[in-house]
């Protein structure tokens, strides 16, 4: 349940009655040419708060980073760092990078010791700092190693690492966690808390919006501006509205159902169905009123606080509104459910030298199905989705793809495939409606259906009347968009994507998912890899992936069940969740204990048994527990369980 | 001064790690040393040509004779009844020699001959090579065998100083120094340079607080050492294979070559600043450099005959002065006395281009519209 009162980052430490004001930014604009990137952005961020920059791509963020690292001139409006200019505050700010930038022909101890110099670090201060740091970010057994072998994860802890040397009162962190792996990610989450506890202020930018629920404050940023700015909870509290969660068997079926009266929308999570309604009362009354009308089963209605993800799809479809789901031109009806996999890949391995970026993966993947690769940057789904489509030879092991097993780049079985790649395949310099003219040409498309095809992507894009518009010229999801539809122009039966949605915002992120959806529906085999767990909810069946290897497949639901233990969620005052984690990990191993969002979670193999104690842990440390409930395992939890528990069987066998 | 040293021994870290670099640094260099010490030679050797000898008298023969025996010209495979200039037209003989029939008779009665000479002017600087080859080896055929009429009343007695044997390795090798530590450290610090752009570590040196003439000078710094190497190097192993020793003083070349190779390397960092990657820095480097140091140095063609706009160009280029350093150390040896005003005048473009280099760096910020994204 929401907590009655926004936390006040200002009274957030013991001891620390005023907190001062360390980022102050009022009115700011920057523009590239003519181009504004940042238009009129107010906020102030107080010592020791964690303020996240939510927002699409383009919507100003990194600009908004440069800026307050001091590395490039706002072209208008007041910013103030620590109290002075960010030029002049640069030595007491530490800065990520969206993109890596240690040295990556250097070793974490070198690119470390080259920041301390730089920042004019004093050798005695040097000895005193290198270790215990090094120790916190768990790279302490890794000072050695070049930068370029480390994890995305770890690297990022190195960034974070080379950016803590001087003790900076202000942390930057432009999207820190992209492409990391939920493990690393948790850990770096848990880090920056303990950083805010000791007063370092940090401003951070994500695309994951569970992981927002993590920052004090937030700003929704649209095109250059703040939407809205609050904390998760009052966020979610604005809204106004309550969100229903359905389980049933026949929950797709209920989905067009589910429209009007209380209800505002409607999403479909795998085997469960997403409501938001103006009022929890009233809108479960409707709803019960409608299965029992329609004589569906409904086996669980849940009301909860809405998410973060529905405060941002609902404030940014008030902005732009939706965009419709057309039929695809040309087809009739769905495809002849077919027996056979569409893809089939056995002891499928890849080498690069000695390095092996994929190891003994076995796969299959049917018509209708949506099947999600899962994994973090480098965990080798790129590629796996490569070798699968004949882009990449494998070093062993065999494939099937529509029924070929020779020859997967053949011309007949190339027009039945669709490959929508992570980097954009569109022609930068042509314009949109040349691209989708280029690809059905390619593709063969018959003549009377190369029209209504392409004017059905502009349409799906919501991009009427722009098609003349330089693909160049269009953000970064909208290429995506553009993208997805070249990809399916010729109705392919089997459809790989890689990485379809990062960098979409997350309406757009949804309108993609139906899309996906539609098409899977018409019987097409979807193969797509993403790193937001979130979305992987979405498939019917995925698979995990780490370093090369197969770690858990199975559906959504069949992965959380098949999870040893309970999950307990703890509400816990925003102030006291962290010396709460902290005395939690102590109790159990760390990796039972997760923050999830603004709650904690707590994995306990028998709860009757041990609820007592937990509660009376908590309570004689002071610590007042303001909500337990039992809740499923996330997919998230699902995952870090799963590897946490590989590893420590390992640390065991050795 | 600290930051200065954290950012040196960074460079020189990554240099190390760097298998690229390391060639750049010294493999190249003295392959480069290798292929112009040992294939450049201005002067032609063993030329072609042909002699048609009408006259077929042991005098006549004496003359060829004369003319094959030094090592300047061979004969070309040509039958001595066909038109020469056919052999010309051909290609097979850069020269023909005709010897009229009544060569012997005439000379022996005191009487002018004209020996016919064709010469394939293609090669303006070898034709003349040959015309005075022959001309020379005609004038001593005649005193050898004493059919000089009337010595001429004035004789020009040459002596060649500094190089009397004419090798001409001792010309071209120390112009070759000049070219090599021109060209390597340059590229060196200029892949240093964009690299950070290429990578994006520029924004974390941008946002470290370090200031423009910090990083200027701890990159210099770290490449300038590359380059003391490098010369030892190169001038060590350049003596021992072309065999050449200091002709005097070696103070001036020591300074000389300290100052030159920062010159070098703040070049190599201005074009890095200037760059937006790696191609073209490395393109712009090797063009430059090349030309520069090649065509307007005075390496090859003397600065003598560079016209005046572009003799103003040459005048900017420190290769230029260090060659003469350079030539001055290893073959006349003359030391402070010759070269201090070359030596000062590097000094003083090196000290140019750090200026220009720390004024393109700015403020250490991103332009607007390059590399800002969104």
């Amino acid at each position: 349940m929401p907590r009655s009162s926004p936390p006040d980052p200002a009274h957030n430490n013991a001891g620390r009655s005023v907190a001062s004001v360390v980022v102050s930014v009022e009115g700011l604009h920057k523009c590239y040419g003519s181009r504004p990137a940042v238009a009129g952005l107010d906020f102030r961020v107080s010592e020791g708060e964690i303020f996240g920059l939510i927002g699409p791509d383009g919507a100003g963020k990194t600009t908004t980073f440069h800026i307050l690292a001091g590395v490039i001139e706002p072209s208008g409006g007041q910013v103030r760092v620590l109290g002075s200019p960010p030029r002049e505050a640069r030595e007491r700010v530490g800065y990520l990078t969206q993109q890596f930038s240690q040295y990556p022909d250097l070793s974490v101890e070198e690119n470390l010791r080259y920041v301390a110099g730089l920042r004019l670090v004093s050798p005695a201060l040097w000895r005193e700092r290198r270790t215990p740091l090094l120790r916190r970010l768990g790279l302490e057994p890794f000072a050695d190693r070049l930068a370029s072998q480390l994890s995305g994860g770890m690297k990022q802890k190195l960034a974070l690492c080379c950016a803590l040397i001087d003790r900076p009162r202000l942390l930057l962190l432009d999207e820190p966690t992209t492409g990391v792996d939920p493990v690393s990610r948790r850990d770096f989450w848990d880090v920056l808390a303990t950083l805010a506890e000791e007063g370092v202020t940090i401003v951070i930018a994500t695309p994951d919006l569970v992981e927002a629920e993590r920052c004090h404050r937030i700003a929704l940023v649209q095109q250059g501006r703040i939407e809205s700015l609050g904390s998760p909870a009052a966020l979610k509290q604005g809204l106004g509205l309550s969100r229903l969660e359905l389980r049933g068997a026949a929950s797709a079926a209920a989905e067009p159902l589910l429209s009007g009266g209380a209800i505002v929308d409607v999403q479909t999570f795998g085997d469960r169905l997403d409501l938001l309604v103006n009022d929890a009362a009233t809108g479960e009354a409707q709803v019960r009123e409608l299965f029992r009308r329609q004589g569906l089963p409904l086996q669980e209605l849940l009301i909860t606080a809405p998410t973060l993800e529905n405060v941002v799809v609902i404030s940014q479809r008030r902005r732009s509104g939706e965009l419709p789901l057309l039929p695809f031109p040309g087809v009739q009806g769905s495809r002849r459910r077919r027996a056979d996999p569409a893809i089939a890949a056995r002891g499928l391995s890849r080498r690069f030298g000695a390095f092996e970026a994929v190891r003994q993966l076995t796969l299959e993947i049917r018509y209708g199905e949506i099947f999600g690769l899962l994994g973090a940057n480098g965990a080798g789904k790129t590629t796996t989705i490569k070798m699968l489509c004949g882009l990449l030879a494998p070093s062993s092991g065999e494939i099937v793809l529509a029924g070929e097993s020779k020859l997967l780049r053949g011309p007949d079985l190339l027009r039945r495939i669709g490959y929508m790649s992570q980097k954009f395949t569109l022609y930068d310099d042509l314009s949109i409606r040349e691209n989708l003219e280029f690809y059905a040409g390619v593709y063969g498309i018959p003549g009377p259906l190369r029209q209504p095809r392409i004017d059905w992507v502009i349409a799906s894009c919501g991009l009427q009347g722009q098609e003349q518009l330089l693909t160049a010229k269009l953000p970064g999801g909208w290429k995506q968009r553009v993208a997805f539809g070249a990809a399916v122009l010729h109705d392919p039966e089997v459809l790989f994507l890689d990485e379809p949605t990062s960098g979409v915002d997350p309406l757009a992120r949804r309108q993609f998912w139906s899309l996906i959806n539609a098409f899977a529906r018409r019987g097409t085999a979807i193969l797509v890899t993403t790193h937001y767990l979130e979305e992987a909810e979405q498939c019917n069946r995925l698979c995990f992936m780490v370093a090369g290897e197969k770690v858990i497949e199975g559906s959504p639901g069949a992965i959380k069940a098949a999870q040893p233990g309970q999950v307990l969620e703890l509400v816990l005052p925003q102030d006291q969740l962290q010396s709460a984690t902290l005395l939690l990990r102590r109790h159990w191993q760390p990796w039972r204990v997760s923050r999830f969002g603004d709650r904690l979670h707590l994995v306990l193999d028998d709860p009757e048994r041990e609820v007592e104690g937990l509660q009376l842990l908590l309570s004689q440390a002071q610590l007042s527990l303001e909500g337990l409930r039992r809740v499923p395992h996330s997919l998230e939890d699902a995952f870090i369980g799963t590897v946490q528990r590989a590893q420590a069987r390992e640390g065991e066998g050795r | 001064m600290r930051r200065i040293l954290a950012q040196c021994r960074k460079e020189l870290l990554q240099f190390r790690r760097d298998r690229l670099t390391l060639g750049l640094a010294f493999l190249l260099p003295l392959l480069t040393l290798l292929i112009f010490g040992f294939a450049i030679r201005l002067e032609t050797k063993v030329i072609p040509i042909v002699v048609q000898d009408f006259d077929r008298s042991p005098l006549s023969a004496a003359y060829t004779d004369r003319l094959f025996a030094t090592d300047q010209f061979r004969p070309a495979p040509w039958r001595g009844d066909d038109p020469v200039a056919d052999a010309i037209d051909r290609g097979l003989a850069k020269a023909a020699v005709i010897i009229p029939p009544e060569f012997s008779r005439r000379l022996k009665a005191g009487q002018p001959v004209e020996v016919q000479v064709l010469v394939d002017g293609t090669d303006t600087n070898n034709a003349r090579v040959i015309r005075n080859s022959i001309q020379g080896t005609t004038a001593f055929f005649l005193s050898e065998k004493e059919l000089l009429t009337n010595p001429p009343p004035v004789q020009a007695l040459t002596r060649l100083w500094f190089n009397p044997g004419r090798k001409e390795s001792l010309y071209i090798v120390p112009g070759v120094y000049a070219v090599v530590l021109w060209i390597f450290p340059s590229l060196l610090a200029a892949i240093a340079m964009v690299k950070e752009k290429d990578k994006g570590t520029i924004l974390q040196v941008y946002a470290s607080g370090i200031r423009a003439p910090e990083l200027l000078l701890g990159k210099a710094l770290a490449y300038l050492l590359v380059g003391v190497s490098m010369a030892v190097v190169v001038m060590g192993l350049g003596g021992l294979i072309f065999q050449l020793g200091f002709a005097g003083d070696p103070t001036p070349l020591l300074v000389g070559t300290t100052i030159y190779l920062a010159a070098a390397v703040l070049f190599g960092l201005l074009l890095g600043v200037r760059s937006a990657n790696q191609n073209a820095a490395v393109q712009g480097v090797s063009l430059v450099g090349f030309l520069s140091a090649l065509l307007l140095s005075g390496f090859i063609y003397p600065l003598s005959n560079i016209p005046p706009p572009l003799s103003l160009v040459s005048a900017l280029i420190p290769a230029r002065y260090f060659i003469v350093i350079s030539r001055d150390a290893f073959v006349r040896g003359t030391g402070w006395a010759g070269v201090w005003l070359d030596v000062l005048m590097i000094l003083a473009l090196a000290a140019l281009l750090y200026l220009v280099t720390l004024r393109s760096l700015g403020s250490l910020q991103l332009a607007d519209g390059g590399g800002g994204g969104p």
